[in-house]
């Protein structure tokens, strides 16, 4: 009986890997996660936002607030989309161009994590950068940018230049430099800004040698 | 034409009005200040009658609470005690409640924006349009 099962299990395995690889792993990785109420999370992130908007003035600051959230979540995220992965695909070796990651970002992580797909488009020449197309957005659920109008009757409070969904950009920073990666990451375009598509644009900065920090440095 | 045919509505919160808008104006004619005025005057005069009523019944719909003249004031009370008001000349019961059924849709999805904060003016243009059409759609 346990052979069977194993055997079934294999079967499973190579018919998954043997269909077009990352959207199909995305699909049966989100099958498997534990799924949030999306309200609960939209309005979360939300309290989180209006939150920072109280607490700091320049919507520059708070952009980076959102982004360094981010890269605290990214750097956990990745450890449990590797161990998922892994356990469920016995994932090929690592991602041989940019372009690998980046597809594994968009069709296997965002959808694992957030029950979205994403489009990877404009891979720079050099493949050291890339876009990503997010079409639908659960952290903007039920948001609406307050007009400029309407924040001159409150107090000055210039949002045209915030980024909403920045984390975003945290997330795939933080993830990528646990795999020695660095990259900047920023929101190019942005649909609660008035765009019609939510664009992230990625660039490799350089690759980072395997190491484990300066304090372990041997004498 | 007579104002009869202007309907107006209004959120009134805990301490002030947050949202007001007039329906069925007749395009071109301007409804003389002193009506407009009375206008406001018997909508948020009703306000103790709504507290009143509030207490008589358990659903969020409190239907006619004021009549005055040939006016009356229909209300709807949210679940956060807020009052959605219409005044009205005689309108069939149903058209109103479905009408105030699909604004507090409206202002559900609004309340959940983390920009609008509870009991504050609503200055969203979004939100006046869709009450506007939910007006057209059932009261007129």
């Amino acid at each position: 009986h346990r052979f069977l099962q194993n055997q079934q299990e294999i079967k499973n395995k190579i018919e998954i890997m043997s269909k077009h690889g990352a959207t199909q792993s995305g699909n049966a990785l989100w099958a498997k996660m534990p799924k949030a109420n999306a309200e609960l999370f939209a309005l979360t992130y939300g309290a989180l936002v209006a939150e920072l908007i109280r607490d700091y003035d320049d919507p520059v600051k708070i952009n980076e607030q959102l982004d360094r959230i981010g890269h605290s979540i990214g750097v956990r995220c990745v450890d449990e989309f590797l161990a998922k992965a892994d356990a469920l695909l016995s994932l090929s070796p690592s991602c041989a161009t940019l372009r690998e990651t980046a597809e594994v970002i968009a069709k296997i992580g965002f959808k694992m994590f957030l029950g979205v797909t994403a489009d990877v488009v404009n891979v720079s020449a050099d493949g050291k950068a890339f876009s990503l197309y997010l079409y639908e957005n659960p952290l903007t659920t039920f948001v609406e940018l307050p007009s400029s109008d309407e924040c001159e009757a409150a107090n000055s409070c210039d949002l045209s230049h915030l980024q909403y969904s920045s984390v975003y950009c945290g997330i795939i920073r933080g993830a990528l430099e646990q795999v020695n990666m660095r990259v900047e990451c920023r929101f190019v375009r942005d649909v609660l800004q008035g765009d019609e598509v939510n664009e992230i644009r990625v660039e490799l900065k350089e690759i980072l040698s395997d190491g484990a920090g300066d304090d372990y440095k041997e004498e | 034409m007579t104002s009869q045919q202007v309907l107006l509505f209004g959120i009134v919160g805990k301490n002030e009005p947050l949202y007001e808008a007039e329906f069925n104006k007749l395009p071109g004619s301007t409804t003389v200040d002193s009506i407009t005025r009375q206008n406001y005057f018997v909508l948020h005069s009703a306000l103790d009658l709504v507290e009143k009523a509030a207490w008589a019944t358990n659903n969020m719909y409190l239907k006619v609470v004021d009549k005055v003249n040939q006016q009356q004031v229909s209300t709807f009370l949210t679940a956060g005690n807020i009052k959605f008001m219409l005044l009205h000349s005689g309108r069939s019961e149903d058209s109103i409640r479905n009408f105030f059924i699909d604004v507090y849709e409206v202002y559900v999805k609004l309340a959940m924006n983390p920009f609008y904060q509870y009991d504050k003016p609503i200055t969203s243009k979004a939100f006046d349009t869709k009450v506007r059409a939910a007006a057209r759609r059932y009261l007129s």
